[in-house]
């Protein structure tokens, strides 16, 4: 399940970025949920050998990867750990949710991120309350962020 | 500084081109817009010139500032422009809008979080959009655009409550022209505790709730309203630059000048004098009335602006509103 803490939480990793640039493994850009994501966000292509087809940029190191792609991927393989998921976009909100279907996960929102009209099950770890929708997320996340 | 700044910011395969209209901007959005990757260009140029095969076309240095040294780097800075990427936790601290609030810099903070301790404008927040290719190169083209974009509403509104920012003029004002109308006018104590009083009475009220704030400092309170916004229709956002702005526009106040000054308001607001906006506009209505009949206070309303005919020709600006 995917699980928000709402505002500052000092523990968290604010900086994803340089957190990701001295942690990743090229395993985890190589693997199937990551060349879809970057591929659905970043609009690249992971080749063969973890280097990545930019469109924009031509081909880039993972540590080029847009911020939010970057925390995605951390997400995915540290879910022991909290990032700032702030460093994404709205873009990244159904691989957020993706990734809570498949696994236990809690991160850091320092905004309100739109997750969508469709219903989901987010937990609220601020208030310990399970919510549907973006209605109810609001009135709940408004209060921290 | 002031003024509207012109960037153009270019490599051989991404183009940027903005302009900032005051002292601070923020920037946010999707992810892989190329934010970051427009800082990495500013910070390269800085640091090598041409050589870094970077180019910059703007009349003011283009600065990056970053790091735990941030507070004296900062101090070497002077009539520039400051762009801050995220990651930079300084940013929401009291102590850096202390430290920037009289420079004479203007400040681009690429940030989706809140920063409260700074007046920025609802105006000033923008993403950054593709807008095409240039040449052969295949070079592409980035735009800034206004994030925050109101939701619609149907025309005009009768609203069954209002919600003010504070206790000051603006707030005499808007609960004078409710108590007359029979409308519920209730002021928040603060832009902070706007988005807590509006999901108060959300359960409430079914009719239209109308929130008046100053746009021009409400930078940091928008992602909360604007959310509230788009998913309860009843809900109307309200933002004139201040209320000052209003009476300034409004035209009660007969002085040739004014018009100049509203219709090329960067080019009047030095950074370094002013915070925000909002407090230009005080000290221009302040300075523009002084002496007379509508002699202007923030703290306590002039009740001239009460009387019929001036009241009438402030809201006239705002017919959208019906008040009666």
């Amino acid at each position: 399940m995917l699980h928000i803490v709402f505002g500052r939480l000092p523990e968290a990793v604010f900086n994803t970025a340089v957190y990701f640039k001295n942690s990743y493994e090229d395993s985890w850009i190589t693997d199937d949920f990551a060349k879809r994501a970057i591929l659905d966000v970043d609009k690249s292509v992971v080749l063969g050998n973890g280097v990545i087809d930019s469109p924009v940029l031509g081909k880039i190191a993972p540590n080029s990867l847009s911020g939010g792609v970057k925390t995605l991927i951390l997400i995915k393989n540290e879910p022991e750990r909290i990032f700032n998921a702030s460093t994404c976009g709205d873009n990244c909100a159904k691989w957020l949710l993706e990734i809570g279907r498949l696994q236990d996960i809690t991160i850091n929102l320092r905004h309100i991120m739109d997750f969508g009209s469709e219903p989901f099950a987010i937990h609220i770890v601020n208030t310990d309350a399970v919510v549907h929708n973006m209605r109810e997320m609001v009135l709940i996340a408004g209060r921290y962020v | 500084m002031k003024g509207i700044q012109r960037v153009i910011v270019s490599n051989k395969r991404v183009k940027y081109q903005f302009e900032l209209c005051r002292n601070l901007t923020v920037i946010r959005g999707d992810s892989a817009t190329g934010k970051t990757t427009l800082i990495e260009m500013i910070g390269e140029f800085y640091e090598n010139g041409a050589a870094s095969a970077v180019n910059i076309i703007c009349a003011k240095e283009c600065y990056v500032l970053s790091g735990r040294k941030w507070l004296s780097d900062l101090q070497t800075v002077r009539d520039s422009i400051v762009f801050i990427d995220e990651g930079n936790e300084f940013v929401f601290s009291n102590e850096f809008a202390a430290a920037i609030k009289d420079t004479d810099n203007y400040y681009v903070i690429v940030t989706r979080e809140a920063i409260p301790a700074l007046p920025y404008s609802v105006d000033e927040v923008y993403g950054i959009r593709e807008s095409g290719k240039y040449g052969t190169l295949k070079q592409t083209y980035n735009e800034f655009y206004r994030f925050y974009a109101m939701p619609e509403r149907g025309l005009p509104v009768k609203p069954e409550c209002v919600i003010t920012e504070d206790s000051n003029a603006g707030n005499q004002f808007f609960s004078a022209i409710c108590d007359k109308n029979n409308i519920r006018c209730i002021g928040a104590g603060g832009k902070s505790n706007i988005f807590h009083q509006v999901s108060q009475v959300l359960g409430l009220i079914e009719g239209p709730i109308v929130v008046i704030a100053d746009g021009a400092a409400f930078g940091a309170e928008m992602e909360r309203l604007v959310n509230l916004a788009r998913l309860w229709e009843n809900i109307v956002l309200y933002l004139p630059e201040s209320f000052e702005w209003l009476i300034l526009h409004s035209g009660v106040v007969s002085d040739k000048e004014i018009a100049e000054v509203l219709s090329d308001t960067s080019n009047y607001v030095e950074s370094s004098e002013y915070f925000s906006w909002e407090r230009f506009f005080t000290a221009l209505l302040i300075k523009k009335t002084d002496g007379s009949y509508l002699q202007y206070a923030k703290r306590r309303l002039n009740t001239s602006y009460c009387a019929d005919k001036i009241a009438g020709q402030i809201l006239q600006d705002i017919g959208w509103i019906e008040f009666g």
